[in-house]
This record gives C-alpha cells, sequence and structure tokens, in this order.
C-alpha cells in the first residue's frame, strides 16, 4: 500500500492522542475512585447506583426515625416507669390504712401524703418533652392535657364527678420507622389514666350507698366483704340480655328459726324483681322460692336465672362474714375509674376515717378493698402500656439492626455499580503508559526517515 | 528533427516533471490536495526509408490523482462524523452536568424529602418546619439550575444554528465562484484546472462537514450541489443562502429555512441530515427535548401529586381546605404550555391544564388498570362487569368509564395515595379548515389523542385536559402543547408557605375519637380523607352511637353530614343516612362526606364515637407522613415510576444517548480514517517518492542536456571536417 507523508504524521499523533486520552481518563478514575463518571461511562450502572442511592438516603432517614422513636418512647417508658412506682406506693399505704390498729389521726396523716401523691400524679400526666410539648396530650402537643375538676363530688368516677378532666385526644403521634411502618411513639393520656374500668373490668361490687363516700347512706351493718367477683365466662356475661347490668345482692336473714339462717337473692334494681323469677322477691320469713341459703365464704353464681336475665351470667362474687338482715351489694357493670379519681376516692376514704355507726369497720374496709382493687386495675393498665411500649422498643432495635444491615449492602451495591477496580485501573495505566510511550517512540523514528535527508 | 531538438523535448519534459514534483512537494500539507504528475507521451515519429524515427517526447496534461469513488465514499463518512461529533459535543454538557453527584436533582430531592420527615418527626417545631421550606427551596432552586442550563443549551443551539448556516452560505458563494473560475479557465486550454478543482474540492467537502451535500458534475465543468432531498444550494455559478430564522411552529427556536423566493421557506428538520448542522438538529430533537419535558415532567408530577396529598391536611394554625387562609398548593406550578404557530389566522381560547392526580388503586385495588395495544384496559377484580374489562384510549377515559358503570361504587379516591399519567411528549392540536373542530396528537409516536370541539367537552389525554370554551380557531391552525417544557422553570414554593412556615399541612384534618366513659374495646379511627372532603363544623362533631339491642350492631350518625353516608364492606357498599340507623359489620369502613373511618373492636351498648376537627392538633404529623410516602410511592408515569425513578431514567437515557453516540462516532471515525487512508493512499503526497522523482527528473534532465551537448559535439565535428 501506498503512504502519503501526511499520513504517517497524522497516524502518529491521532495514535499518541488516542493514549494520552485513556491515560488521562484513568488517571481521573484513580483520583476520584470512581469507575463511573459520567452517566455515559455506564449508563445502567449510573440509574442503578441513583436508585440505590436513594433507597439508602431513606433507609439513612428512617434510622434517625428509629433513633427519634427510641428517645421518645423512652422518654413516655421512662414517665410510665415513674407512674409504676408511684401506683405501688400508694397501694402499699392504702393496704396500711385498711389497719385495724390505725388511728383516724394517723389514718390523715396518710391522706395527707396521698393528696401530694396526688399532685405528683398530675404532674406525671402533664409530662412534656424536651420541646415543651406534652406527652400524653394526643395530637393536641401544647394543651395540657390533665385539669383538676373544682367542681367534682365522691365518689369520684368517669363522667361529671371526674377528679381530673382529660383535655387532650387520643391521637397517637406516628413517626416512619420503616418502608411500611408508621410506630406510635406516645400512649394517649386517656388511655393511661383515665380509661380504666372499675371492679374486676366486666363489672364492679360495691355497698351500695356506702357511708364513707357518700356519708348520708344506707349502711351494710353486718360483717360481710364482697370481692369484685370473678367473671368464669365471658360469652355468657357479654350475652346477657340486659346491658348495662345494675342488680343486687339482697341478704336476709331468718331469725326465726335457730340459729339463725342467711338467704341472698338477686335483685334487678330497675325493676325491683327477683331475677331468678322475674318477680317481686318473695317476702318472708318464710324465705323459700327465689331465696337461696347463704354460707359465709361461699362464692355467689349468677346462674338459674329467668330467661330475661340470661339463665347464666356466667360470673360470681366471693361473700365473706356474715351479713346482717337487709344487708346488699349492688352489682354494676364496670364504669371507667381514672387513676386519679382512684387517687381522691382513696384520700377521702383515709380523710373519712371508719364511720362509727353498726358495721362502719367493715363499711369502710369494703370501700377500701374496692379502690385497691382499682389500683390493682390501674397498676395492670399501666404494665399492659409499658408492655406495648416495650415491645415497640424492642421492634425498633430489631429494625435499627436491619436498618445498619441494609445500609452496608446498599453502600456495597453503590460501590459495586461504581467505584473503581483499583488493580485492574493501575495494570491499565502502566499498560497504557508503555503504548504511549512505544507510540512516541515509534513516532519520531518513522518520521525521522526521509529520503531527502539522503540527497 | 535534429538531435537537438529531440533533446530540447526530453529537456522540457524533464522540467515540466520538475515542476510538478516541486508542486507536490510544496503542497504536501496542503488541505484537500491531489498529488499531480506530467504524461509524457512520445512525439509522432518520422517516417523514413528506414523505418519511423524518434521525434522526442512531449507532456500531453498534468494530472491529478483523484478518484471519484473514493472522494464520494469520503464526504459520506466526514458528513456523518462531523454530525456525530457535534452531537456529541452537545450531549455530553448535559451527560456532564448530570454526572456530578452533588450537583444533580437526586440530593436536592433527597434533603427535600428528609425536610418533610422532620417536619413528620416533630409537627409542632417550627425549626423543623422552616428547615423543610429551606430544603423545598434549594430543590426548587435546583430544578430552576438544572433547567437553566439546559435554556441556555437550547439558545446556544440557535446561535450555533445561525453561525454554521453563516458558514454555509459563505461556503456556497465561494463553490459558485469557483464554478465559474473553472469554467473561464478550462475553456480557455481545454485542459483540466487541478489545483481550482482541489480547492472547489475542498470547499464542498467543508460544506459537508456542516451539512450533507449531494453534487452532481455539468458537462462545462461546473458542479451543482443539493442539500437535503434536493434543495438547490448552487446551480452553476449561482448560489442560494440557508437563514436561521425562528420556526414557525415554535418561534423559540430556529429552523433552517432556504431564502430563494419571496419568502422563506422552512426547511423540515427531518431532510436535513448530516454534518454540524444535522447533528445539531437531531440533538436538539432526540436528547435537548428529551431531558427538558424528562425533568419538566418530574417538577409537574412532584407538585401535582404532593400538592393533592398537601391539600388534605391541616396547618399549624388549624387552617383545613376550604378555610381562606389555608395554602393547598405547597407548589405553584404553571399551565401547560401552548405554542402559537406563526402561520395561524385564528386566535382560540385553547385553556390546557393538567389533570388533579388520580388515586393510585381505585376503589380500594378492586380495579386495575393495564396498557396494552388496544390501550387503557380497566380490569375489575371485583364487581362482575359484563366483559371484566374496559378498553379506552387514555386512562382518564377509562376511569371515567369504569366509574359510570352500573354497580359500581363511584371510584374511590380515598382509596390509595396519588400518581400523575404525564409523558415526555409535546403534543400537536390540530384544528381542521372550519376551525371548530381539532384533534390532539402526541408527537412521540404520532398516536392520535383524540379529537374535539370548540365549545365541547374537554378533551382528557395523558394527564392532561384540553378544551376549547368559545372561541373558534382559523382555517387549520396549528398550536404545539408543551406540557412540561417550562415546568421545572417555573416551579415555585407556595409564597404564603415560605413567609409562613406554619402553613404546612403537616397534620390530618380530623381526628376520631372514642368516647371518655365508654366502656366497650371499640376503637375508631381515621382510614383516609378525600378529595373534596367535608369537615364537620368546629365544635360540632360527627357523634356515632353504637347499639346492640334490640338490634345488633347499630350505629348511628347525627351531626352535620351534606351528603349521604356509604358503608363499604367487602366488595358492598350500602348508602345511609344521618340520625338513621344502619346495621355495620366489622371493618366496615364508613365513609361521610369523603372522611372514611373505621370502628374496630367490640363496643358495646351505648358507646359513642366522635369525628371532629382536629383543633389545636399541632403534634399530629398524619398528612407529613403521606406526603414523605411520596418519596417513594409510584406517583410518576401512570403509577409505574417514582420521582427519583423517574429523574433515573433521565440520566439513563441521556448516559445512553451520550454512549451510543460515543460508540457510534468512533465506528464512523473508523470508516472516515479507513477512506481517508484509501484517498490518501492514491492522492496523497509522499515525499520520499517525490525525491526519487525528483533524481529521477534530475537525472533525465541531465540526459537530455547531454543528448544536446552530443548534438553540439556532433555538429562541431562536421564543422572542423571542413577545416
Amino acid at each position: 500500500m501506498r503512504i502519503s507523508t501526511g499520513m504517517m504524521f497524522d497516524n502518529g499523533t491521532t495514535g499518541i492522542l488516542n493514549n494520552q486520552a485513556t491515560l488521562f481518563k484513568l488517571q481521573n478514575q484513580l483520583s476520584t475512585g470512581r469507575r463511573v463518571l459520567t452517566p455515559s461511562d455506564d449508563p445502567v450502572a449510573s440509574a442503578q447506583a441513583l436508585v440505590t442511592t436513594q433507597s439508602q438516603s431513606v433507609n439513612k432517614q428512617y434510622m434517625e426515625n428509629q433513633g427519634n422513636a427510641k428517645a421518645q418512647l423512652g422518654l413516655v417508658e421512662g414517665n410510665l416507669d415513674s407512674l409504676t412506682l408511684l401506683l405501688q406506693d400508694v397501694r402499699e399505704r392504702s393496704v396500711q390504712l385498711g389497719n385495724a390498729t390505725l388511728t383516724d389521726k394517723e389514718r390523715a396523716f396518710i391522706a395527707d401524703e396521698l393528696k401530694s401523691r396526688f399532685e405528683e400524679l398530675v404532674g406525671l400526666g402533664n409530662a412534656q418533652n424536651g420541646a415543651g410539648q406534652f406527652l400524653f396530650s394526643g395530637f393536641q402537643g401544647a394543651t395540657k392535657p390533665f385539669a383538676v375538676n373544682p367542681n367534682a363530688v365522691p365518689p369520684f368516677v368517669a363522667g361529671a364527678n371526674a377528679a381530673v378532666d382529660y383535655f387532650g385526644d387520643q391521637g397517637e403521634r406516628l413517626l416512619q420507622v420503616e418502608a411500611s411502618r408508621q410506630m406510635g411513639v406516645t400512649a394517649s393520656g386517656l388511655d393511661v389514666f383515665m380509661r380504666i374500668r372499675n371492679g374486676n373490668g366486666e363489672f364492679a361490687v360495691s355497698t351500695l350507698s356506702n357511708n364513707v363516700l357518700v356519708p348520708a347512706g344506707q349502711t351494710n351493718a353486718g360483717t360481710a366483704l364482697a370481692d369484685q367477683g370473678t367473671v368464669l365466662d365471658l360469652a355468657k356475661w357479654s350475652a346477657s340480655p340486659v346491658q348495662p347490668q345494675d342488680f343486687q345482692i339482697q341478704f336476709r336473714v331468718d331469725s326465726t328459726v335457730f340459729p339463725p339462717v342467711t338467704y341472698y337473692n338477686l335483685v334487678d334494681t330497675a325493676s325491683g324483681n327477683s331475677m331468678f323469677t322475674n318477680a317481686a322477691p318473695t317476702a318472708g320469713p318464710p324465705f323459700v322460692g327465689d331465696w337461696k341459703v347463704f354460707t359465709p365464704g361461699q362464692a355467689i353464681p349468677f346462674d338459674g336465672l329467668a330467661a330475661a336475665f340470661g339463665t347464666d351470667l356466667g360470673a360470681q362474687v366471693l361473700v365473706t362474714g356474715s351479713p346482717a338482715d337487709g344487708d346488699r351489694f349492688a352489682v354494676q357493670s364496670s364504669d371507667n375509674q381514672s387513676i386519679f379519681d382512684t387517687f381522691q376516692n382513696l384520700v377521702t376514704i383515709a380523710a373519712q376515717g371508719v364511720p362509727v355507726s353498726p358495721g362502719g369497720n367493715t363499711e369502710f374496709m369494703n370501700d377500701l378493698g374496692g379502690q385497691i382493687t382499682a389500683l390493682d386495675r390501674a397498676l395492670e393498665n399501666v404494665l399492659r402500656v409499658r408492655a406495648t411500649v416495650g415491645s415497640r422498643l424492642a421492634e425498633l432495635d430489631a429494625l435499627e439492626a436491619a436498618g445498619s444491615d441494609r445500609d452496608l449492602q446498599y453502600s456495597t451495591r453503590v460501590s459495586n455499580l461504581q467505584d473503581l477496580d483499583y488493580a485492574a485501573a493501575i495494570s491499565d495505566l502502566s499498560r497504557r503508559q508503555m503504548q504511549l510511550e512505544a507510540a512516541q517512540a515509534s513516532f519520531v523514528r518513522i518520521t525521522g526517515l526521509s529520503l531527502f535527508s539522503q540527497i | 528533427m535534429s538531435m537537438l531538438a529531440i533533446g530540447v523535448t526530453g529537456l522540457n519534459a524533464a522540467q515540466l516533471g520538475l515542476i510538478t514534483t516541486e508542486h507536490n512537494v510544496a503542497n504536501a500539507n496542503t488541505e484537500g490536495y491531489n498529488r499531480q504528475r506530467t504524461t509524457q507521451a512520445a512525439n509522432t515519429p518520422m517516417t523514413t526509408g528506414s523505418g519511423f524515427l524518434g521525434q522526442g517526447v512531449n507532456v500531453q496534461t498534468v494530472q491529478r490523482f483523484y478518484n471519484g469513488f473514493v472522494a464520494g465514499q469520503v464526504a459520506t463518512s466526514a458528513t456523518r462524523t462531523s454530525e456525530l461529533e457535534t452531537y456529541l459535543d452537545q450531549v455530553t454538557l448535559i451527560d456532564n452536568m448530570l454526572a456530578d453527584p452533588s450537583a444533580g436533582l437526586s440530593p436536592a430531592l433527597q434533603d427535600f424529602f428528609r425536610g418533610v420527615q422532620q417536619v413528620a418527626a416533630d409537627p409542632a417545631s417550627l425549626p423543623a418546619r422552616q428547615a423543610m421550606v429551606s430544603a423545598t427551596e434549594s430543590l426548587v432552586a435546583r430544578f430552576q439550575s438544572i433547567e437553566q442550563r439546559l435554556a441556555e443549551q437550547y439558545d446556544s443551539v440557535n446561535e450555533q444554528l445561525t453561525s454554521h448556516v453563516d458558514l454555509v452560505n459563505s461556503l456556497a458563494t465561494q463553490i459558485a465562484e469557483m464554478n465559474q473560475r473553472i469554467v473561464v479557465s478550462q475553456a480557455g486550454t481545454g485542459q483540466p484546472a487541478n489545483d481550482l478543482l482541489d480547492q472547489r474540492d475542498n470547499l464542498i467537502a467543508q460544506l459537508n462537514d456542516e451539512i450533507r451535500v449531494t453534487t452532481v458534475p455539468q458537462t462545462d465543468g461546473t458542479l451543482n450541489v443539493f442539500i437535503g432531498n434536493g434543495q438547490q444550494m448552487v446551480i452553476g455559478v449561482q448560489a442560494n443562502r440557508l437563514a436561521a430564522l425562528p420556526s414557525l411552529n415554535d418561534p423559540e427556536r430556529f429552523a433552517i429555512s432556504i431564502v430563494g423566493g419571496p419568502t422563506p421557506q422552512e426547511l423540515p428538520e427531518s431532510v436535513l441530515q448530516g454534518g454540524a448542522l444535522g447533528g445539531l438538529l437531531r440533538f436538539r430533537a432526540e436528547s435537548l427535548d428529551a431531558a427538558a419535558n424528562s425533568l419538566g415532567r418530574i417538577a409537574s408530577s412532584m407538585a401535582l401529586t404532593f400538592n393533592a396529598q398537601h391539600a388534605l391536611g391541616q396547618d399549624l394554625l388549624g387552617n383545613i381546605s376550604g378555610d381562606p387562609a389555608f395554602a393547598g398548593n405547597f407548589f405553584q406550578l404553571s399551565a401547560p404550555k401552548v405554542v402559537t404557530s406563526l402561520l395561524n389566522t385564528g386566535a382560540p381560547d385553547i385553556t390546557a391544564a393538567f389533570i388533579e392526580p388520580p388515586p393510585l388503586r381505585f376503589n380500594n385495588g378492586d380495579f386495575s388498570v393495564t396498557f396494552s395495544a388496544a390501550g387503557y384496559e380497566v380490569v375489575s377484580q371485583k364487581y362482575g362487569i359484563a366483559a371484566g374489562t374496559i378498553v379506552q384510549p387514555t386512562l382518564e377515559l377509562a376511569l371515567q368509564a369504569a366509574d359510570a358503570l352500573p354497580g359500581v361504587p363511584a371510584i374511590d379516591p380515598a382509596s390509595g395515595s396519588f400518581f400523575t399519567n404525564l409523558t415526555t411528549s409535546d403534543y400537536r392540536v390540530q384544528f381542521d379548515a372550519t376551525g371548530a373542530n381539532f384533534t390532539v396528537t402526541r408527537l412521540s409516536d404520532q398516536a392520535v389523542m383524540g379529537a374535539g370541539t370548540v365549545g365541547g367537552p374537554a378533551l382528557l389525554f395523558d394527564g392532561l385536559s384540553l378544551a376549547v370554551p368559545t372561541t373558534a380557531a382559523g382555517p387549520n391552525d396549528t398550536f404545539t402543547l408543551q406540557p412540561n417544557r417550562e415546568t421545572a422553570r417555573n416551579l415555585q414554593l407556595n409564597t404564603a408557605i415560605a413567609a409562613d412556615p406554619r402553613l404546612i399541612a403537616a397534620a390530618g384534618p380530623v381526628r376520631a375519637e372514642t368516647a371518655a366513659v365508654n366502656t366497650g374495646s371499640g376503637k375508631i379511627e381515621v382510614v383516609a380523607v378525600a378529595p373534596g372532603y367535608v369537615a364537620p363544623p368546629t365544635g360540632a362533631p360527627l357523634q356515632i352511637s353504637f347499639s346492640s339491642t334490640p338490634v345488633p350492631n347499630q350505629l348511628t350518625i347525627n351531626g352535620s353530614v351534606s351528603a349521604n353516608i356509604t358503608i363499604t364492606s367487602g366488595t358492598t357498599t350500602v348508602a345511609a343516612t344521618a340520625g338513621v340507623a344502619f346495621t355495620y359489620g366489622p371493618d366496615a369502613i364508613i365513609t361521610v362526606d369523603g372522611l372514611s373511618f373505621r370502628i374496630s373492636g367490640a363496643p358495646k351498648q351505648g358507646d359513642s364515637f366522635t369525628v371532629q376537627r382536629n383543633t389545636n392538633g399541632v403534634s399530629d404529623s398524619r398528612n407529613a407522613l403521606a406526603l414523605g410516602q411520596l418519596q417513594t410511592q409510584e406517583t410518576m408515569a401512570g403509577g409505574k415510576t417514582s420521582f427519583q425513578g423517574g429523574y433515573a431514567q433521565l440520566v439513563s437515557e441521556v448516559g445512553n444517548k451520550t454512549r451510543e453516540i460515543q460508540v457510534t462516532g468512533e465506528a464512523q471515525k473508523s470508516l472516515l480514517d479507513q477512506a481517508i487512508a484509501a484517498r490518501e493512499a492514491q492522492s496523497g503526497v509522499n515525499l520520499d517518492e517525490e525525491a526519487a522523482n525528483l533524481i529521477r527528473y534530475q537525472q533525465a534532465y541531465q540526459a537530455a542536456a547531454r543528448v544536446i551537448d552530443v548534438g553540439s559535439r556532433l555538429f562541431d565535428v562536421i564543422l572542423t571536417m571542413g577545416r
């Protein structure tokens, strides 16, 4: 082939320039550590790297949110811990109240202590986070959730006579802790403090108009103490045609016989009828038909009732001690009684002391027992909320571990997509360097050959 | 003929040979020069009795080594190489712009959603809200700066078209002049005007680098030059002119017109191929438009979906949709751009708008939408639609059709997040001869989107609506619809929100609550808030009371209800009326005026629930969370990709295009190199060869001189004989 002189020069310079361009790019890659310098170097990898980078950034954001959630839940958990301790202290004091050796003066001291404990409780309910947001006010972070109701009168219970009113809501503040998981990082004050069912959760047993909380009421004269009852079969209890339940366990003592025999009856409050017969209770003595013989320490089953009352309510109440003639206990579907209500009821009971009346001590013990059960239920409720907080914290730990794992994977992926293989690049560099040197040397040699220099 | 005379012919021929060789040596580096040779021939011999006696030599012509076929190959490759190089120069600018990981859209987008998440984490915090505003402003600025770079490239293309056209005109004039000189030169001598031909060929090669030309040689030695598909550039000694003028259909972009008659005639871009001009036009049509539209589509999709979700929230001041102080739109978005053709005679009131984003799923996922060759197919899994499938040319029409089916509840916008259906294409709106009817064509694939009439219903297609309410157009008026071309430039954060970050609607507009005295375990939650919802008035919550006797599972809703109540349980939806008890099953979704909520658990007789305005709900971040989720949801391209996915697509498209052009360019360059090598092999000057020729002609010259010398000596012999 015939070669023109121009071509010899052109080809030589093109070869040198090409090698230089390659070296320049290699040098660029080596200095940045990136294989993909512009999208055109590897369009697919560039696009994937973008998507992966976003996934990584979103994952980082979730991890940040997890840390945030942890801090907030930790705050809630800390408050609930204080609340638990408070409730345990108050329970101890309350049990102490029942000690028969205490004088009313000593009870008054306990009442004073309980009053200050009540203030502490309100303080816990109105706890704030670092940013000044109330923890237990739901969505209304700037609204103080709990305020004492000055118009409430004993007994304190949900409704008009609530010791403390709730001004927050039930909103749960959420954080996005995972792509498909929004985690609540607060507990509603209503849930923690307010909506606690009294009694055993389904019904509460009380002396009807007790003379401790309602001094003017009728008192039980006997020594009978009722527990807060037990629901044996929730389905039966719930299936009752009467909702809500409101009836009485009434006792009569037949003194015409010796020894006297104690009878009990279940009487519907609304109609005044015996629930066994759905007719007015038999006037006695003799107490027959709807009246059942009562033995102290016996569980009174809500069974064998007339169809209108649901035959079997699947529940019972244990009554110990000896009731006097005409004594009675009320069984009512549970109401909500806040921790504040319970505290205030205890304060009232402690302040009133043991009434001076026949059966006053029994009355006191029945009331105190009811409130201690309420405390237990409050404690149970707080522990339930703490359990959900705890399980969320545990979930956060798991999420965090998964998150940092994913972060590493994303980093590896992005690195694989666009980072440089140094070993390959450096060996490439020396190869190209050699090539360039060869091109330069050969160019000088070849272009130095000219016939003109010979003539 | 004497010996002397023969010697002289040899001397002359050698001299011409030497001159030509020197000419070659001198022009060894001249662009477009083809090496030349003298063509020698023996003179006609003299007839004698002894036979034919040679009469010496003559130089017939000076010939240039020129192969038309090889030259054609070089021209074809060169024009293509020039086109690809120009294209590559331009597209590399976009490629480099997108290459910087810290300067692209991606980090700004991530920072923006990070700001949203920060508000979601602490919605009552003004610093968090301010941070979100700042992140939004920098996102908007990033959109604008990327768009600005693209807009500069549009301007740059216009300028380059102008300067290249100037060069084309100058070259065409020179070629015409060269034609003239060649005709004159060759007519005088009958010999080829080699150097003039070389110069003309070189001019044509230069013109070819600007735009692909075809040449047709004429018998008089002139060369006619055509561009495109036969547009005359040079005819004989006459040159036409090109001009870069604002395009008739889109005055903002320059098009190439040929200036011949009274009005310049605009050449369609498709006929102008090859060369720098072809490269610029192709770059603009293929890559620049696509990049600008892709970027704009991300901006408009984000603004539309974000606004749709933002409007469903409540700001820190407690304002919700409908309150005068409520800032529903987080972003301010410009309307789709309608470009009027300069040829139009009418001025119809075309109104184009983005359609409010439809929800991602329909009726809780009971419909799925697929796109097939037939169009958009809405397939119902649950409602027993006759054929099971509705096919319509556009998604919007398909949804309308599905909505209108008997037995199917109206498409429930509360059932999912939002998405847009925008494409990266532009559209042509073409009116007919009456000016009263028009058709819309998508330019990317020439698909007809539909036909409309002036005063008729709005045409819905690809996430856009277009209507001409009253004023008819002129006959055959044309408009170009560029929905996304300038949205990135015009995107703004709502100025009210920028001035007062408290207006960010981070909270949900309503909250649902269980009454404090409830004894059952029933819980109520707000499931969704749909666009156009009506919240209960402040202080007058919706009261939902539960009763189980005598009829179980009865709910009664009291309060201000403006429309009917629907209860959706599984696949069935029934209506209810305020104040009248209705039966509800577990997991039923109750929808009142666009507010959907669900009661779970086991409420008890007398329990009640309320749904009310989220007054003082400063710590609520439900809407901010929904906004944050838009980051990863498939909110674009008909629910097929996310914002980041859309951006990745843009990066990959530009990257692929750049790579394609690079690779094709390299292949083309090697073709060109081969063609040039072939040409150089024939026509290039080799100095060694010329050196050899120099010696050869020198020796020939010396020999001829010696012949004359010998002749002279012989003559001397004869002269001395007589002495």
